[in-house]
């Protein structure tokens, strides 16, 4: 920040950034561009480049239907699997806690099992319950695959929490839950973000769960599962291109908006 | 109070307005169970077996509801429908050649009973009651596609393939690949022992002492190959990109290659190798196996079914006027020269447990070694 | 992410903002309903501790033990699915498979090692760009930072492996380079390599690291370090001593999610992976996939995997993160 000691590692650190996002950016490219191809196997060279790819899947009812039904999994599985998450972590940090090595070894687990077992063990279960398959339990699957990620995410910033700001806030008159909207939760914005993100990720890339759990209705990864095991046709890699470029569009447009909202 | 509860109080309260909302979300919704309902037939199968077509025409003619689910392994429909027990949510799956009789055995499947199938004649006659087909004396399933394990080879680089042998060349160290439990009977033969365990009935050391042979071969050369592989997408990849340029397939992925003009050409070596089929199979239990059978018998009724079927896997069909509606490309992919048809021997489905479990074993010591 | 103002260096802040709560969340709070439900059980202590615990400790015995519950007891089982006629009885024979025999442990072993170095490799790579975005980027350029770096997750962990397939394969995006170039004759075989699989396996992993540290790293006051540069500390001491120590919670929750996902869960990245490269997972999976019935062994041998990984885990974060609150 000033000085000649501090440019140093502030180029490199920038070098690095832009090397990194190379990195994840470059095979990606790649993918994208084969979208393009006019054949059945994506392959170099291109050779013949064409858009009918993007016209089929376009016109694909069961794409379209597939992304709208992930969405709606992946949301619903993001709320309840932050908030369970952030509410197990706040046990796990409370104080006069008993066994708190146990509730986060518990709390952990499902982020350790293989998806397999995961899958046929949740599939045993809900039947011992008498739960019938379908969305719900689809929802149940990955909110339980996602509350591991959220726990992890909530203990970055509460484990190191400054009691004080609770304290003071409280000393200044303010309900508790008050202070847990007003200070907690903004504390651990960014933890919890990240959270959410990973509760989406994990949501749109299981589809083990969601073949054992439902799976009468495609979610996305289902139908790409299931072309790619007919070979890796250009049609996926469009697939996937629409998907990249309507989610980075969304985020950056919603990025865009919080900031200007904010600098008025 | 302490300092301590205090603070615990504190935290408490904290915790207030979040998360009610998630503990609401299973339970709630308790419909009927969607593939317990009479008009409706619940298939598993693979992308594309069933055209759009086809399914709204079945669907318009019975008035029958026809609900898909898309599966890409074989391993996930045995583990779905043992899973689900006595209550299956599926009326229709879709078993490969060499997990027949594995679903039989587990009591997955229910006899097929061909009376009600007023097509079956369409079946080309090889497949309506083949031996391996029938399993204490029941036919359990509609043959849909044939296919063999053959060797595919690259001949950009490598002309001829006659034997097995080729795989162990060290000319082309590095640039193999195969599935090591399927590979495993094939060195069996080749090693000039019983890769299929039909003669080792109750000879369990003659089967093991063989099985270990295969085994000791290939962990020896296991520097010839450059990446066991799982699934028919992953061994087309490797070929087209060059990473290979001999592999063990089975011979749908290696087809679809063919059709599409790449060059690489399937043949059965001198040593022979296993044929199995593809076969729809009604579940044990199936909640609408009416219905099922409905389907069963308009597929037999249009061979369009069936070239949809080997255009999207590379297989050949079992029924009869498929051939009509292939072009030629797609024609000549699916055939062999009769010489090489004669040395594939059907999977037999006798003393597959011992085969399974030595196979199974033999397997992961290859790859931990 | 989002970047608030929320360091610790500001406390003050807050406070005084505190009792000016919007009129939504107080006229919540002065609603009879309110009052009467939440309000009514924070009064007594038996009411908030329930608060604290009920929830958490129901989802967690119901739904994280309910489906191992599950698994646990068909790996005492002799035989499963049980049929018909056929006898079956508890036993611990499964598990005792495991230790008996080297090419089962050899492969538990093997990923242990794996998912550690997984874990240290991605942790470096990872650490400069997630300082990079919380502290060097201006904090309204952060988001846009962030995102950059989100965008390829969202083309699903397959068509990622694949996409790098695309880039080290014999006739992939390098070696097509290289040769357009005139560098090489003969394509370099990179795929189905150690090269390939860190390669991807990163590729495939470091959101679990970037997020967590980001998180950790965006809270350090920028006026600690300013006040380290002001006391003579150089940029190097300064990591060293400050933002090294304050970030640790994020390095340990990283560290956590990548090594348990890397021992456990993650199949596809061995797709770019050689033949000598076979993992625990993949053993558990033969049983699961492999055409002899053997779920009893394999349930076995996960909750071998669970107990292990999650006591390494639980090791770990004692090592690295102990001390005063965290208290592990």
């Amino acid at each position: 920040m000033r000085g000649i000691f501090s440019d140093g590692p502030r180029t490199a650190l920038t070098a690095f950034y832009w090397a990194f996002l190379l990195y994840l950016l470059l095979p990606l490219t790649l993918m994208m561009a084969m979208s393009f191809k006019d054949a059945s196997f994506v392959a170099f060279p291109i050779g013949n480049w064409t858009l009918d790819w993007y016209g089929k899947v376009m016109q694909d009812k069961q794409f379209l239907d597939a992304c709208l039904y992930s969405v709606m999994i992946a949301a619903a599985s993001m709320v309840a699997a932050t908030t369970l998450g952030t509410w197990i972590a706040m046990l796990i940090v409370a104080e006069g806690i008993r066994g708190r090595m146990i509730i986060f070894a518990l709390a952990c687990l499902p982020a350790v099992v293989p998806g397999m077992i995961s899958a046929i063990s949740l599939r045993i279960f809900i039947s011992t319950i008498d739960m019938p398959t379908g969305t719900a339990a689809i929802i149940l699957g990955h909110t339980v695959h996602a509350v591991p990620f959220v726990v992890v995410m909530a203990l970055t910033r509460l484990r190191s929490m400054p009691g004080n700001l609770v304290d003071a806030a409280r000393d200044l008159g303010a309900d508790n839950v008050v202070a847990f909207f007003r200070v907690t939760l903004p504390y651990l914005g960014p933890a919890l973000l990240g959270g959410m993100i990973f509760c989406v990720l994990l949501s749109i890339d299981d589809f083990v769960r969601t073949f054992f759990l439902g799976g009468y209705r495609p979610t996305l990864p289902m139908l790409i599962f299931a072309k790619v095991q007919g070979g890796m046709s250009p049609e996926i890699n469009a697939m996937a291109t629409i998907v990249l470029v309507v989610t980075a569009a969304v985020g950056l447009y919603a990025e865009y908006m919080t900031r200007r909202a904010r600098t008025r | 109070m302490s300092d301590t509860s205090t603070t615990t109080r504190r935290k408490a309260l904290q915790l207030f307005g979040i998360g009610a909302a998630a503990l609401t979300v299973p339970n709630i919704i308790r419909p009927r169970p969607a593939w317990a309902e009479s008009g409706v037939l619940n298939v598993t199968t693979y992308d594309k077996f069933l055209p759009q077509d086809f399914v709204e025409k079945f669907q318009k003619d019975t008035g029958i509801e026809v609900r898909i689910r898309l599966t890409d392994d074989q391993g996930k429909q045995y583990n779905l429908l043992t899973a689900e027990g006595a209550n299956p949510s599926t009326d229709i799956v879709t078993v490969a050649g060499h997990r027949y009789s594995q679903f039989i055995s587990s009591k997955l499947l229910q006899p097929l009973d061909t009376g009600k199938i007023s097509n079956w004649k369409n079946l080309n006659t090889a497949y309506q009651d083949a031996p391996w087909a029938r399993v204490d004396g029941n036919l359990w399933g509609l043959p849909i596609l044939a296919g063999y394990e053959g060797l595919a080879r690259n001949v950009d680089y490598i002309k001829e393939a006659p034997s097995w042998e080729i795989m162990f060349d060290p000319q082309y160290k590095g640039q193999t690949s195969y599935i090591v439990s399927d590979f495993m009977t094939i060195v069996m033969q080749y090693l000039g022992h019983d890769g299929d365990f039909v003669s080792y009935a109750d000879k369990r050391d003659v089967a093991q002492k063989a099985t270990n042979e295969a085994r000791d071969f290939l962990i020896k050369n296991k520097d010839m190959v450059r990446k066991y592989y799982d699934a028919g997408s992953e061994v087309q990849q490797m070929f087209i990109n060059e990473d290979i340029y001999l592999a063990h397939s089975w011979s749908g992925p290696a087809a679809k290659l063919i059709m599409e003009g790449h060059p690489i050409q399937l043949s059965v070596p001198k040593e022979g190798t296993f044929g199995f089929c593809y076969t729809l199979n009604v579940v044990n239990n199936a909640p609408n196996a009416e219905n099922a059978y409905k389907l069963l018998d308009a597929i037999l009724a249009n061979p369009e079914v069936g070239a949809a079927m080997t255009r999207q896997s590379g297989y050949s069909s079992t029924m009869n006027g498929v051939g009509d509606l292939l072009n030629d490309r797609e024609k000549l992919a699916s055939t062999l020269p009769q010489e090489q048809v004669d040395r594939i021997i059907f999977f037999s489905s006798v003393n597959r447990d011992m085969k399974n479990e030595l196979i199974d074993r033999a397997t992961a010591e290859v790859k931990a070694a | 992410m989002v970047s608030r103002q929320t360091t610790a260096g500001q406390p003050i802040a807050y406070a005084a903002s505190a009792p000016k709560y919007s009129t939504r969340i107080a006229s919540v709070v002065r609603s009879p309903l309110y009052q009467h439900t939440l309000g009514a059980a924070v009064e007594s202590r038996i009411g908030r501790v329930l608060l604290l615990t009920g929830v958490p400790l129901l989802w967690l015995v119901m739904m994280h033990l309910g489906p191992i519950y599950q698994m646990l007891k068909i790996s005492l089982m002799s035989h499963y699915p049980v049929q018909q006629g056929v006898d079956w009885h508890y036993t611990l024979a499964n598990y005792a498979i495991f230790f008996q025999e080297s090419i089962y442990f050899t492969p538990l072993i093997k990923s242990f090692v794996f998912a550690t170095a997984a874990t240290a490799a991605t942790l470096i790579v990872v650490y400069p760009v997630a300082y990079y975005v919380a502290k060097v980027v201006r904090p309204e350029g952060r988001s846009r930072a962030l995102l950059l770096l989100l965008v390829p997750f969202w083309a699903g962990e397959l068509i990622r492996t694949f996409s790098v397939i695309m880039l080290l394969a014999n006739r992939g995006g390098l070696n097509v380079l290289l040769r357009e170039i005139g560098w090489i004759d003969r394509p370099i075989p990179m795929l189905y390599t150690s090269f390939s699989l860190g390669f991807g396996l990163v590729y495939l992993i470091c959101l679990y690291m970037l997020l967590p540290l980001y998180s950790a790293i965006e809270k350090i006051p920028v006026q600690y370090m300013d006040a380290a540069a002001d006391l003579g500390a150089g940029p190097f001491t300064r990591f060293l001593r400050i933002i090294l120590p304050l970030s640790k919670d994020g390095i340990v929750s990283g560290c956590s999610l990548v090594f348990l996902t890397c021992i456990g869960v993650f199949a596809t990245p061995m797709l770019l992976g050689g033949p000598n490269t076979v993992l625990f997972p993949e053993t558990i999976s033969g049983f699961f996939h492999g055409a002899s019935n053997k779920w009893p062994v394999g349930a076995a041998f996960a909750l071998i995997m669970l107990v292990t990984a999650l006591f390494t885990a639980a090791i770990f974060m004692r090592l690295v993160g102990g001390k005063k609150r965290s208290a592990f």
